[in-house]
């Protein structure tokens, strides 16, 4: 991690040594602090103010030549370095207009997904993001291509991807020939995602986006069941859309949602000893709205549904293999933007519901959060 | 039938007889380059009169626009901060820029380093020349030259609109002058940093301007400055684009009862306006009443 950061700084001293090139990148970085509340029994920040070490993102970004472009996104979280993408496109003089587009990055499974964090509305990932992507969202290293269909009324582009599978693929099994070893099966296999999105623009004033996605693979394989190792495969189909309104310069509303329909194979024993396989079909859901009133307000709830348990540790039982459990938040923000895009606060609450199947007991939590967000240099704003 | 087979043609290939196909950042240069192309171009335009050209949404529509056209035309000097993530999404490796304040004599051009805390600075100088009329002529030559150099067949055709139109303008230029002529060296105060060009061309002395520094929403501390200025040298009017909020110069009208003119800084940002001469007449008219 040390020899990331010293190649940053690196990196930043060759830029001072060459200022006044016309070849520089752009470099930008996003700063994030959060300060919570929760009241969650039994947790050591129940009822307390509590600080989250600030997070950051640096971006560097520049044309590699007339035809194509890399990015790169450092980031800074809970006290540590990483890459949290790296990429490089190319955007034009390919044959049929195509793009295409290599690296680790967030991959076009949905909408949402490919925004980052600082630019959302709401605070917290949605539900469905955390079981069926994880933590870090559907960010994964593999290489894209995307072609615009040849429609006058309305903009149309499919995106065909191959990726390594490390944000489906994180299941953890036990050895079967030493149980007290277990496979780590992240990015093991590779899986395939597509997207079709479609843009109407349907007045001066409204715009609507609908998207199609599907990905395909294999998450886990099966060492319990038979002697040869068996793949256990996957099926995500995910549907979203983007309704905004915006009147004037100071006011707009946006209406978004997306939704995942998960089919997968997976493992079950009634006894821990003699496993069989099985195949479940579970879903994930949210929609939100986000209206700013004013140039330096807004106010805005979402709602989510998911099949598993929020904060539960990856395993056949739980998480993505989850169809009995279920998990539901509603959240509630308010939004100060006191200059543009420059600087942002939002105060946020989150409640969580939690359902068990075997009518197990369990609290609603509740958080309550407080973001600063800034923003230094020419970070570009997401596109619509 | 043969009629109906031409039409259903002319609809599947979307057949057109333009040579070439423009698409301009603002509704300004869209005016131009119809008064010099005329049915020889066919043209489109990104942001609408009535939005401020400094922040555009990127959507996807506008990479369709730009997907086939032949030349995108430009403001410059980072105006348009929006227009290469558009022109990256639209895939079209043929697209020619053309940046219309090459020949343009650019004024609040920084001396020194530029950063946030003095607002939004363009660091290349004051991108709103438009609003000079001397500078659209060199805008329409600009435009001119590009059209003929794409279209070398009907060059002769453009240079003649080119001609006809700066002869135009040559007119509206000494009427507005006239006009203008009242307000010689009066103080008034603008709103955002825009009216260098017309208030250097028509010899008004800008007094100051609503925004505490370019871009940035005003202060109830900055307003009461404006306040003592306008009650200190008897200002009179507060002129202002017509898409910011009005809220702080109503205000200071409140207090002063200086008067607060909203106008359109782009064609088709009033209803009426469909050209720049009547943008520049709505303008000078609102002024001078």
């Amino acid at each position: 991690m040390k020899k990331i950061f010293f190649f940053f700084i690196a990196l930043s001293s060759l830029n001072v040594l060459k200022a006044q090139s016309n070849t520089n990148p752009d470099i930008s970085l996003i700063g994030t602090f959060n300060t919570f509340s929760n009241f969650i029994k039994d947790t050591p920040e129940y009822g307390k103010l509590n600080f989250e070490t600030p997070s950051m993102e640096m971006f560097v970004d520049g044309y590699l030549n007339p035809y194509s472009r890399a990015t790169a996104n450092i980031a800074y979280e809970e006290g540590e370095f990483a890459v949290e993408e790296l990429y490089a496109q190319i955007l034009r003089g390919l044959p049929l207009d195509l793009q295409v587009k290599a690296g680790k990055y967030l991959v076009g499974f949905g909408k949402i997904n490919t925004i980052h964090p600082h630019a959302w509305a709401f605070l917290e990932r949605p539900l469905f993001h955390q079981i069926y992507f994880g933590a870090e969202g559907f960010n994964d290293i593999g290489i894209d291509l995307s072609y615009a269909l040849p429609f006058e009324s309305f903009y149309s582009s499919i995106d065909i991807g191959i990726f390594k599978g490390d944000a489906i693929a994180k299941t953890v099994a036990s050895n079967p020939d030493d149980p007290s070893t277990f496979y780590q099966l992240r990015g093991n296999n590779p899986v395939f995602v597509g997207r079709w999105s479609n843009f109407f623009q349907l007045n001066d004033y409204s715009d609507l986006e609908l998207g199609l996605s599907g990905s395909y693979g294999v998450h886990s394989y099966d060492y319990l069941t038979s002697d040869s190792r068996k793949a256990l495969f996957y099926t995500y189909t995910g549907l979203d859309f983007k309704y905004k309104y915006r009147s004037d310069a100071y006011s707009s509303f946006v209406l978004q949602g997306e939704a995942l329909l998960n089919s997968m194979d997976v493992l079950r024993s009634a006894d821990e000893i003699f496993f069989y396989q099985s195949r479940i079909n579970t879903l994930g859901v949210f929609v939100y709205f986000d209206y700013q009133f004013s140039k330096q307000f807004s106010i805005g709830a979402k709602y989510d549904f998911t099949y598993g348990i929020i904060g539960d540790e990856p395993g056949y039982a739980t998480l993505s293999n989850d169809d009995k459990n279920k998990t539901q938040g509603i959240a509630a923000w308010f939004g100060f933007y006191p200059v543009e895009e420059t600087l942002a606060f939002r105060l946020g609450t989150e409640n969580l519901f939690f359902n068990y199947s075997d009518g197990a007991p369990r609290d609603s939590e509740t958080t309550i959060k407080l973001q600063m967000i800034f923003s230094l240099g020419p970070h570009k704003a997401h596109p619509f | 039938m043969k009629k109906i087979i031409l039409l259903a043609l002319f609809f599947m290939f979307n057949i057109t007889f333009a040579q070439v196909n423009v698409v301009t950042t603002t509704s300004t240069i869209y005016d131009i380059v119809k008064e010099i192309g005329k049915d020889k171009v066919e043209v489109d335009y990104l942001c609408r009169g009535d939005q401020d050209p400094h922040f555009l949404e990127v959507k996807p529509s506008y990479m369709l626009k730009l997907r086939k056209a032949d030349i995108l035309m430009k403001i410059g000097l980072g105006l348009e901060m929006w227009a290469q993530q558009l022109i990256d999404g639209s895939r079209n490796s043929k697209l020619e820029i053309v940046d219309l304040s090459v020949d343009i004599s650019i004024k609040e051009v920084p001396t020194a380093k530029v950063d946030a805390s003095q607002g939004d600075i363009h660091p290349h100088g004051n991108p709103h020349y438009w609003l000079d009329p001397e500078n659209v002529k060199i805008m329409a030559k600009e435009i001119y030259e590009s059209l003929s150099n794409k279209d070398t067949e009907n060059s002769s055709f453009y240079k003649k609109n080119y001609e006809v139109y700066s002869k135009r303008l040559d007119g509206k230029i000494a009427e507005w002058k006239n006009k203008m002529s009242a307000l010689k060296d009066k103080p008034i105060i603008f709103f955002h940093a825009s009216w260098i060009y017309f208030a250097d061309k028509f010899g008004i002395k800008i007094a100051g301007y609503v925004e505490p520094k370019p871009g940035i929403t005003p202060t109830p501390s900055h307003n009461a400055d404006i306040i003592a200025l306008v009650k200190k040298n008897k200002i009179t009017k507060i002129v202002m684009e017509n898409f910011y909020s009005d809220n702080a110069p109503n205000q200071i009208a409140e207090k002063t009862g200086v008067k607060v003119i909203k106008v359109p800084v782009n064609v088709y940002g009033m209803d009426g306006v469909d050209s720049y001469i009547k943008m520049m007449d709505n303008i000078i008219n609102q002024i001078t009443k």
